[in-house]
């Protein structure tokens, strides 16, 4: 258990429950993993489409 | 029980009830997303049917993180323009604000309604690009429409501290202006540069119409997206569990869900008529008449006396056909379900109306009662916070190739030459 602030595998003093609440860093890097993956979806299906307008004359 | 036990029992109970009007809610509004994917499919040729509805998946589905990541921090971030106020990091995706935390009941349910709105002005967006439109394109103007345009109109139309609030008593409470008028002129913006389906209109300028290959799903389409504004209007008002005890609009003012139930319904009702006479019986306005006469009465729903209300929606359902008529007419837009006028018209005239009307409303604090004045300096502004973004970065991306799906793709149907299938097996 994660949680801010608090100690660890306790709910004594804990607010914010949730997974690395007690590491910004992790959470930086879970932030970015999800703005990558949105932006890659987005490139591929733009790629998937401009592929389908060469092949469609 | 003691005394202090009954008030910690009370506390929780009402923000434990809080928690559950806002997740109701939101769940509630998902029909509105139903709806609108019924209502484009059936308003969609059978060769476009499921990439209509890939859309409309998409654009609920992109709208959820894009809103976590940067949509609600914007919303409490730029009440005051375009300079951000120091929240000390409160809104950003990698604060311990946003996720669960045991003293904060109110975030999470807020933010989630919050998210089911910027998915409306999507849902809204999309009928009007229906047919031509990349997908991928589609996607990207919506979490620009979605996680970005109207919630910093809606930081500056909604929340307490907003300049337009705070500055000009602007009244705006089921968004006829933050939402709707947003995103039908964010719309507009977008297909003056997308330009119209291929065979819409002839070399001499006339127009052909192209009709959508099952009304029955636009029926219920159009129904559904009715029953899920009550969820979309319910959250718009305030109940902030134990901190402030019963209702209060947006603006912190005394407000009931009995004048939201009046004044939704007795708009819907004058809308459909309103447009049932103006179109001659056509259902399809009707329908969207009745939409359009529940935003006619959207700003001032807290306010309204029913019979005015259901004035407000006969006028707006009235107004949309001809505006529609002329919009295409004068700009050879192609916008196959009304939305500019049906949004963007009929709030207009909501936001108007409410100045018309109801001037001289007080709110809470600060903020000055409401006026004529005030509510031309909102409608003003929510147009440039839809229009100037839509027609701006759509027409980038018209000159990057990145915008319009290829005449040759749109003659074959999107269906088959992207997705590789086909709606039904006939």
């Amino acid at each position: 258990m994660n949680s801010w602030p608090g100690p660890e595998n306790s709910w004594e003093g804990v607010d914010a429950y949730f997974t690395s609440a007690n590491s910004e860093g992790t959470l930086i890097f879970w932030t970015l993993l999800c703005i990558a993956l949105l932006v890659l979806v987005t490139a591929l299906a733009a790629r998937h489409e401009s592929d389908t307008a060469k092949k469609t004359k | 029980m003691t005394l202090e036990e009954l008030e910690v029992f009370v506390t929780t109970q009402a923000n434990v009830a809080m928690e559950a009007y806002y997740w109701w809610c939101t769940a509630l509004m998902i029909a509105i997303h139903v709806g609108f994917l019924m209502y484009e499919v059936g308003a969609s040729r059978y060769k476009n049917a499921v990439s209509s509805a890939v859309k409309n998946l998409l654009a609920f589905a992109f709208m959820i993180p894009t809103f976590w990541l940067f949509g609600w921090y914007i919303y409490l971030a730029f009440p005051m323009g375009f300079s951000p106020i120091d929240l000390e990091g409160y809104g950003t995706p990698w604060n311990v604000s946003m996720g669960p935390m045991l003293s904060d009941q109110a975030t999470g349910v807020f933010w989630a309604a919050f998210t089911l709105f910027a998915c409306t002005t999507a849902s809204v967006f999309s009928g009007a690009v229906l047919e031509r439109i990349r997908i991928s394109a589609f996607v990207f103007l919506a979490v620009i429409l979605g996680s970005v345009a109207w919630i910093l109109g809606a930081s500056w139309g909604w929340h307490p501290d907003g300049w337009l609030v705070t500055g000009f008593g602007y009244h705006d409470v089921g968004a006829a202006g933050v939402v709707h008028m947003i995103a039908g002129w964010f719309a507009f913006g977008v297909i003056l540069n997308l330009g119209p389906r291929v065979g819409k209109y002839n070399a001499d300028g006339s127009a052909n119409e192209i009709e959508g290959h099952d009304l029955r799903f636009s029926f219920i389409g159009l129904l559904m997206i009715i029953v899920g504004f009550f969820g979309f209007l319910g959250g718009c008002l305030i109940w902030a569990g134990a901190d402030f005890g019963g209702w209060v609009n947006i603006y912190g003012a005394p407000a009931t869900l009995s004048s939201f139930a009046f004044n939704t319904l007795m708009g819907l009702a004058g809308g459909m008529i309103g447009a049932f006479w103006m179109s001659k019986g056509n259902p399809f306005w009707m329908m969207s008449g009745g939409l359009a006469g529940i935003f006619s009465c959207a700003s001032g729903l807290d306010v309204w006396y029913p019979g005015l209300a259901f004035v407000l929606g006969f006028v707006g359902g009235v107004i949309i056909i001809p505006a529609n008529n002329w919009l295409h007419s004068v700009f050879k837009i192609d916008d196959p379900v009304g939305a500019v006028s049906v949004h963007g018209v009929a709030g207009i005239w909501g936001v108007i109306a409410m100045g018309l009307f109801a001037s001289g409303y007080p709110a809470s604090g600060d903020i000055p009662p409401t006026s004529f004045g005030g509510q031309i300096v909102g409608c003003i502004v929510m147009f440039l916070v839809g229009f100037v973004p839509g027609y701006g970065i759509s027409f980038v991306m018209k000159m990057m190739g990145w915008l319009r799906v290829p005449d040759a793709v749109q003659q074959a149907g999107i269906d088959s030459a992207e997705l590789g299938l086909r709606a039904t097996a006939q």
